[in-house]
């Protein structure tokens, strides 16, 4: 495999009347090639692999993209990938696993998905309001489902009224070596269309401007944060950060329990949809932000 | 102690021979940062003259440059930065050659120094601009290329650079 490069190329070397007395990165060993692959991120070793057919079979490499995983793939696909209808599929080539744990990962019954960013391969998790504990979620009275396309899994939970307001959860994964963030998806008010366009309800919306919502988080090595804010801007998706986390060791899981809390019963709150919690690298907060 | 072990033992020399027929004489403990070349010595084939017939004068040169900085006592953290960063400035050409000889001497370092040199002129130009750059040709048909596109959509988004520097 590695002599083809130079193979593919001497047609090309050999007709021309005065050949380059200097080397073009075409001519190069294919696994130099690889090597300097390494260094690209994957969109780019993507575009790059179309220029010949030897930067094609350079850039599927195993090396190189096991560069580009994460350090603990394998046991991430393990967590992910358990007894489920559908096994992470064996002999997949490293560029192949990467793309596949690219797309979204569903698990724990499909309440949680996980997915690699495809131009970092930094891992992101997203845990949907249907995993996540919500006090008074089976009354009608305070809470229903709503499907939406506008929540990251279809369905988002709608809050009309409630006097205890709490929304907790906790997710239990081996994160790679990183810091990570966590934030609460959340709508006040709620979107509808009508003659195809989006309005916004805002119905319910109440008791928000009274006391200001706490987030807190906790990890399974003692790392806390907490946090609050007001929730104000109806009819926006909003992602409120929750904190952040350090993961130093990648071999064992790390038990990450978050929550969202709004007790003061002296009032009622309502008007509010929950859509999901995302947990991803401390570096995207700046691309949250701007939506 | 150290001194004068250093100074009573005899130190080995060895002499590499470039495509071009240039001798180039070295001391061994430098010369070995190349594993093909410490593989060599110690299979005992380089009792007489090392013929590396792939790596021309001017390469040869530059290749013998960093491995001298790279094992030197007396050069510090900040001077190996420094000549690395220098190094690298080389034309695009010059680090082609060093990179494939890197390769073929497996000089670790080296390779990866520059293999990383050449990504940075990589990254953000459109497939076209690095063919002009390191004058490459296709050898793929237009329905093979655009197959390539549609396998991996997301690679081609963005603001990409036509700029050919």
């Amino acid at each position: 495999m590695g002599s083809s490069l130079s193979f593919l190329l001497m047609p090309r070397v050999s007709t021309t009347t005065s050949p380059p007395a200097n080397s073009g990165l075409g001519d190069l060993p294919e696994s130099c090639v690889a090597s300097v692959m390494v260094y690209l991120d994957p969109q780019e070793i993507c575009k790059i692999s179309m220029l010949n057919r030897a930067f094609r079979d350079a850039s599927s490499a195993d090396f190189v993209w096991e560069s580009k995983l994460p350090l603990n793939y394998g046991s991430l696909i393990d967590r992910v990938f358990v007894d489920d209808d559908e096994n992470f599929p064996t002999n997949l080539c490293k560029r192949d696993v990467y793309a596949r744990l690219c797309r979204p990962n569903y698990f724990d019954g499909g309440t949680k998905k996980v997915w690699l960013d495809k131009g970092t391969g930094r891992v992101c998790l997203s845990i949907s309001a249907n995993g996540l504990a919500i006090t008074g979620i089976d009354d009608r009275r305070y809470w229903s489902r709503i499907e939406t396309d506008e929540s990251r899994f279809q369905s988002v939970a709608y809050l009309q009224q409630i006097w205890w307001f709490e929304v907790d959860g906790e997710v239990d994964f081996p994160f790679p070596v990183g810091s990570y963030s966590i934030f609460y998806r959340l709508q006040v008010g709620r979107a509808s269309r009508r003659f195809g366009k989006r309005i916004c309800n805002s119905e319910h919306v109440h008791g928000w401007d009274k006391k200001p919502v706490q987030f807190q988080l906790s990890t399974s090595d003692k790392q806390q944060a907490t946090t609050q804010c007001y929730l104000k801007e109806a009819g926006k998706w909003k992602y409120h950060h929750v904190g952040d986390f350090v993961v130093t060791g990648s071999t064992e899981t790390m038990k990450v329990k978050f929550s969202m809390t709004q007790i003061d019963c002296t009032h009622t709150k309502g008007g509010l949809c929950v859509d999901s919690v995302l947990i991803c690298p401390s570096e995207f907060t700046e691309r949250l932000k701007r939506f | 102690m150290a001194e004068a072990s250093s100074s009573i033992t005899e130190k080995f020399f060895l002499t590499l021979k470039s495509s071009d027929g240039d001798e180039f004489v070295l001391e061994e403990s430098i010369a070995i940062q190349s594993i093909t070349i410490k593989n060599m010595v110690e299979d005992g084939c380089s009792s007489s003259v090392i013929p590396l017939s792939k790596v021309d004068t001017e390469t040869l040169i530059k290749v013998i440059e960093y491995m001298k900085m790279h094992s030197s006592t007396s050069s510090n953290e900040e001077e190996i930065e420094n000549f690395d960063k220098k190094f690298v400035s080389n034309s695009i050409n010059t680090i082609l050659n060093i990179l494939e000889a890197a390769n073929f001497l497996d000089i670790n370092n080296l390779l990866e120094l520059c293999a990383e040199a050449v990504a940075n002129r990589i990254k953000n130009k459109t497939p076209e601009a690095v063919r002009k750059i390191f004058n490459i040709t296709s050898d793929f048909t237009p329905e093979e290329e655009a197959e390539i596109r549609n396998e991996t959509p997301w690679a081609f988004e963005g603001n990409l650079d036509h700029s050919l520097d």
